[in-house]
């Protein structure tokens, strides 16, 4: 029951919505003791042969009243009370979307999607669930239970009434215990059929291999057999989910032996009349409910509680990277002193960088060469200041980066990363991302200068192309490029690439770099590359090996230094450069 | 999670889809005989028990006539029954799952057993997620309804047939009349059915839309952060989840106008009219109280059937949508192409020759135009030239990916369409340029599906591409796990993976598609010379990205725009001082420069 507790903000909130939710159910609980009273009375009557039109007109009215009051009523609880628990949802799923929005990004290393996700919805599933049916089961158990159970004690036989609830309690606590089952099961059942749906997957991704190979009835052999622990883990489902049905009529059934059994003998001894008897089973009936309801609570607020402490627990966790008190609200511009004794990513032994130190001027564009792991990435991510906890200084202009409004710094930033994300939506939208309200002047300019206007031209819907599952697939060159244009288009004082022209062709990236050093005349690029061809106009070119820099110098001081950058190159190169010889 | 639009569906279409699927229970028809006649054993019974009750008021409680024996009976056979009914009416549960399980697994092996027999124009077109949809979540949707609806629908069907005729044999003139119940039961089913489709579906729709924007802004986390657009993401998002709030609200509103208080409400309508027929008939002639106890007992028992058909429903819509594309798929035409099976064709030295091949992909623009050359046995032939420009296209032609009309390709001189599958398949490897690792370990990743591949001629085919020396080094070496397509294994480590996997075959025909990207120079010695060895005894068709790798090729093609613009050797390309050569000083640009 903690979780209700902790709902309280939200039930305070919604106070009229549920209080006037509650005052209807327990209405609804008093009106439904009314037909089986009143069909008992009418038994009685005609049995007694003592019913007259007026008294049945009277009684029928009363009947009639009853029940469209209770549409009545039936309806706006569970408008107020529902509805509340869809609003309950719906301002979790915000709080829990704007929280994971101002998160870091060591948040998103250490989780991964597919869980944050479930917390989204899973979680908030079974919050909504403990504000809508478990307020439900929880007042509708205590009311109409309680309710019913007075009116058989009081109004009929209290000692019949006792007898009769003998083997209720069984049928909570059975129920109650298959749900639990059931949840267990359930869940073996979902992992098997999550196991299908990767085997699927991967069978799709990889159809040329099993082509290639053959193996296309090895593979649905493989998929028959994993389909096959689907079935067997839904029957262990359906075998709890089958036992509900039989246990509660088997229960009632024997509460209804017990009660005419011992009626009968109330009936002989003249202590009850047989309309009593017939109010008295209808009364039973209307127990079913309450007691599988009293049952589901447990279950509900078991989980309910689960769920609410692990969001709150999410929304706990504080941004890593805050803006200190007083933040510069400029944005920073000017020349770049990175300056980074130590850095290591957070969880990491080794150090990702140390003893880098460089200098950048304003316009000036540097590249940044190593294998991966060296660090190439690392010196970005400080730059765009998605990590910080490193010994040394990043000096932006004349402050040091963490001084800026974090927003400020990164609308200096134009950032296009090696793993190219793009959003499902239309190509003309992906590239005015940072500006949804650009013209298209603007979109095509950048376009052109990341050199994928044409293939967009090319594609049928022009820039209104939508990217992604639902629309054309792109080539990761083409990905690339398109993020390029991304960056481009906010025309950042500092461009970073990083290795974003990995699946571009030689021609291309030629063009495309090219074209960066004509427009991006008075401002900052650094690009990271594996290809060196990319980088020898760069100002300036750093080696980093193992996290340090190794040598510095431009393309052609670096080949004279005859170190590793030359080795390197020599590599890529070295089937040409004998090639080369022969010819001259 | 991908928000597909859903194919409204006629009532026509959706008979079609119905009857089709029904055609899986063919196969079940005894299991499903004995879960009916269980049905109708547990339908009989919550009728039957009633009976008892009324009779025991009637004859014996109104009479207060208590013979031990008659009594005794009553209560032997009442007990009886509901012991009885507790047992049946959990196999008959059981069995209907057990039922439906099994059909949707056959429908599911047969879906996927489609696909894996589709051409790969299929896999060209649909998204790999919407193909999976297709094989798991539509088949679960269609499950749902064999599981829930059609019981559902089959048990209130019984239902009612039974309480009408306990009620015919009660009193026919009121049972005759509550008969009336019927229409009512079908116009609000009706009206809730016309309204309900159109709010589930949007529920559902609004539902998917939040589902993908919390998936895709996680995902691209990074991005808006980095392009600060944190601010007009929670606006979307904010917008977007109102609209769903909005339907949910208006889907409570809508049921609980037309769904369980609409049903109570008739239930109440129902119980005074029965009362007051009694009521009035009593006044001028005698009436068994036992019997007006059933009427309502049973009357009551159809009402909970009633809301569960309601219920049902958009399950039922959902299935039928569900199955409608399941169907669709396997109905699709583009196979993968097919082999003439005229003849046991061996493919005994490999000699490859293209001869005037033309191609398209989607019979407009042809990307292969009068494509002919000749790999003599043994011969490596490169394919060079720039994306888009053909040399894929010519191996899926090669490979049988697609079908070709146009010109022909023959090994060893006969027709590749004449070979049987597997020959092709036997002889004949493919490594591709981003190698696909499967889900479970080294060792199985390079056997795949062979059986009969001993782990010594694994290990020696690892040792022959030299991919042991880094497996080696792995904690578990060749039963290492390999996870989520291999991430965690660079390309080049895939790549000499791959190679292994082609090589454990050993086939007389080698297709390569060379790996481009982020291949570290240390594994890209081992491949290249992996890619020597495997190449000597066997012909070799090559897309080479880097020229350096393939200067040794008896034959290169240079393609331009799906023709072959130049062939020759490397020497004599490069004092042709065409493509080739212009190809050759790009890549050799930054050299200039230096020397």
């Amino acid at each position: 029951m903690k979780v209700l507790v902790q709902l309280s903000w939200f039930f305070k909130q919604q106070k009229k919505q549920y209080l006037f939710g509650i005052a209807m159910l327990v209405f609804v609980s008093l009106l439904q003791l009314l037909p089986p009273k009143i069909i008992g009375i009418i038994v009685d009557d005609i049995a007694a042969g003592s019913l007259t039109a007026e008294g049945l007109t009277k009684w029928l009215v009363i009947l009639a009243v009853a029940g469209i009051l209770m549409y009545i009523a039936r309806y706006y609880w569970r408008v107020m009370i529902f509805g509340s628990a869809v609003l309950l949802s719906k301002i979790m799923r915000e709080k829990l979307f704007n929280h994971f929005t101002r998160m870091s990004p060591s948040f998103y290393q250490k989780r991964r999607v597919g869980d944050l996700m479930a917390h989204a919805t899973n979680d908030i599933g079974a919050v909504q669930q403990t504000a809508g049916m478990g307020i439900l089961t929880l007042v509708d158990s205590i009311s109409t239970g309680g309710f019913v159970i007075l009116t058989m004690a009081i109004t009929i036989n209290w000692k019949l009434t006792l007898i009769a609830l003998i083997p209720l309690p069984f049928m909570i606590f059975l129920t109650s215990y298959y749900g639990k089952l059931l949840r267990k099961r359930f869940r073996f059942a979902q992992e098997a059929f999550s196991n299908l749906n990767d085997k699927t997957q991967e069978s799709i991704s990889g159809i040329k291999v099993i082509k290639t190979f053959g193996q296309k009835n090895e593979d649905i052999e493989d998929f028959t057999s994993l389909s096959t622990d689907v079935v067997s883990k839904n029957m262990r489902v359906a075998k709890v989910d089958a036992l509900f049905d039989p246990t509660i009529t088997g229960i009632f059934a024997i509460s209804y032996i017990l009660s005419f059994y011992f009626g009968t003998k109330l009936i002989i001894a003249g202590d009850m009349s047989i309309g009593d008897m017939v109010a008295f089973s209808t009364y039973l009936g209307l127990l079913v409910w309450p007691m599988l309801a009293f049952g589901f609570l447990f279950n509900i607020v078991e989980r309910g509680n689960a769920s609410y402490s692990r969001i709150t627990e999410l929304l706990s966790v504080a941004p890593e990277i805050k803006d200190v008190a007083g933040a510069i609200d400029r944005r920073p511009e000017g020349d770049l002193h990175f300056n980074i004794d130590e850095f290591k990513f957070p969880g990491d032994e080794r150090a990702a960088l140390h003893n880098v130190y460089f200098t950048l001027k304003r316009g000036e564009t540097m590249g940044v060469v190593g294998k991966t792991g060296s660090g190439k990435t690392a010196i970005l991510k400080l730059l765009l200041r998605e990590f910080e906890g490193y010994k040394g200084s990043i000096v932006y202009g004349d402050k040091p980066i963490n001084q800026y409004k974090q927003q400020r710094l990164r609308e200096s930033i134009g950032y296009v990363p090696q793993d190219h994300f793009l959003f499902s939506t239309t190509l003309a939208e992906n590239i005015a991302f940072t500006n949804p309200r650009i013209g298209t002047e603007k979109i095509h300019e950048a376009a052109r200068l990341a050199h994928i206007h044409d293939d967009i031209l090319g594609f049928t819907e022009g820039y209104g192309t939508i990217v992604g599952e639902r629309g054309v697939s792109l080539s990761g060159g083409q990905k690339q490029r398109i993020s390029i244009a991304r960056a481009l288009i906010m025309e950042p004082e500092l461009l970073l690439l990083d290795d974003s022209l990995s699946a571009v062709d030689a021609k291309t990236e030629e063009a495309i770099l090219q074209s960066l050093k004509q427009t991006r005349t008075g401002e900052t690029t650094i690009i990271t590359s594996h290809r060196l061809s990319a980088l020898q106009h760069a100002h300036k070119i750093i080696v980093l090996h193992e996290g340090t820099i190794v040598e510095a110098g431009t393309h052609e001081e670096l080949l004279e230094k005859n170190g590793r950058y030359k080795e390197m190159y020599d590599l890529q190169q070295l089937e040409v450069l004998v090639e080369q010889g022969g010819e001259e | 999670m991908s928000a597909e639009k859903h194919p409204k569906l006629t009532a026509k279409d959706q008979w079609v889809v119905l009857k089709r699927l029904l055609q899986y229970i063919i196969p079940h028809k005894k299991s499903v005989i004995i879960a009916l006649v269980l049905l109708v054993l547990t339908v009989a019974g919550s009728i039957v028990g009633p009976l008892i009750i009324q009779r025991f008021i009637d004859n014996h409680l109104s009479t207060m006539s208590f013979q031990k024996s008659a009594i005794t009976n009553i209560a032997i056979v009442y007990i009886g029954i509901q012991v009885f009914m507790v047992f049946v009416s959990y196999f008959q549960l059981i069995r209907f799952q057990d039922i439906a399980l099994k059909i949707i697994q056959q429908m599911r092996i047969d879906v996927f057993s489609k696909v894996q027999g589709l051409g790969m124009r299929y896999f060209d077109k649909t998204p790999a997620g919407s193909i999976v949809s297709r094989v798991t979540n539509d088949t679960e949707a269609i499950k749902e309804m064999f599981v829930s609806v059609i019981v559902t629908f089959l048990q209130a069907i019984f239902v009612i047939i039974g309480v009408y005729i306990a009620l015919f044999s009660l009193d026919a003139k009121l049972a005759f009349i509550s008969l009336l119940l019927l229409p009512l039961f079908l116009a609000v089913i009706v009206v809730y059915r016309r309204y309900s489709a159109d709010f589930y579906q949007d529920i559902r729709e609004r539902l998917s839309q939040l589902n993908a924007k919390i998936a895709e802004s996680l995902s691209g986390m990074g991005m808006i952060q980095a392009f600060r657009q944190e601010d007009r993401l929670e606006a979307e998002f904010d917008d977007i989840n109102e609209k769903h709030f909005r339907a949910g609200m208006r889907n409570i509103k809508f049921d609980s106008i037309l769904l369980g208080p609409a049903i109570d409400l008739l239930y109440a309508g129902a119980i005074v009219f029965i009362l007051g027929y009694f009521g009035f008939l009593s006044l001028a002639s005698p009436v068994e109280v036992g019997i007006l106890y059933v009427f309502t007992t049973l009357i009551g028992r159809l009402f909970q059937p009633v809301q569960q058909v309601m219920q049902r429903l958009s399950i039922f819509q959902q299935a039928m949508v569900a199955a409608s594309r399941v169907f669709k798929l396997m109905d699709d035409p583009d196979m993968e192409p097919e082999q003439l099976d005229s003849n046991q064709s061996e493919i005994l030295s490999g000699k490859i020759e293209f001869r005037d091949v033309s191609f398209s992909y989607d019979g407009q623009a042809d990307v292969l135009k009068n494509i002919s050359f000749t790999a003599n046995a043994g011969e490596t032939v490169a394919l060079v030239g720039h994306t888009g420009s053909g040399k894929s296209s010519i191996i899926n032609l090669l490979m049988r990916f697609y079908e070709y009309e146009r010109g022909g390709i023959y090994i060893d001189d006969v027709s590749l369409k004449e070979y049987p599958k597997e020959e092709l398949r036997k002889k004949t490897g493919l490594v591709l340029q981003d190698p696909f690792l499967f889900y479970g370990d080294i060792e199985s990743n390079i056997r795949l599906h062979d059986k009969k591949m001993t782990s010594e001629e694994v290990r020696t085919a690892a040792e022959f591409v030299r991919a042991n020396e880094f497996i080696e080094k792995l904690p578990d070496k060749y039963a290492q796990k390999v996870t989520e397509r291999g991430s965690t294994f660079s390309s080049g480590q895939r790549q000499l993976v791959a190679f292994a996997r082609t090589i454990a075959t050993n086939p007389k025909i080698l297709v390569l598609d060379e790996a481009t990207a982020n291949i570290d120079t240390e594994t890209e010695v081992a491949i290249q010379s992996s890619l020597e060895k495997m190449r000597k005894g066997r012909t070799t068709i090559a897309i080479a990205h880097r020229l350096s790798t393939i200067q040794d090729a008896e034959l290169i093609l240079v393609l331009h725009k799906g023709e072959i613009v130049e062939r020759g050797t490397h020497q004599e390309l490069l004092m042709q001082k065409g493509l080739y050569h212009k190809m050759y000083l790009l890549q050799n640009n930054i050299l200039e420069d230096v020397i």
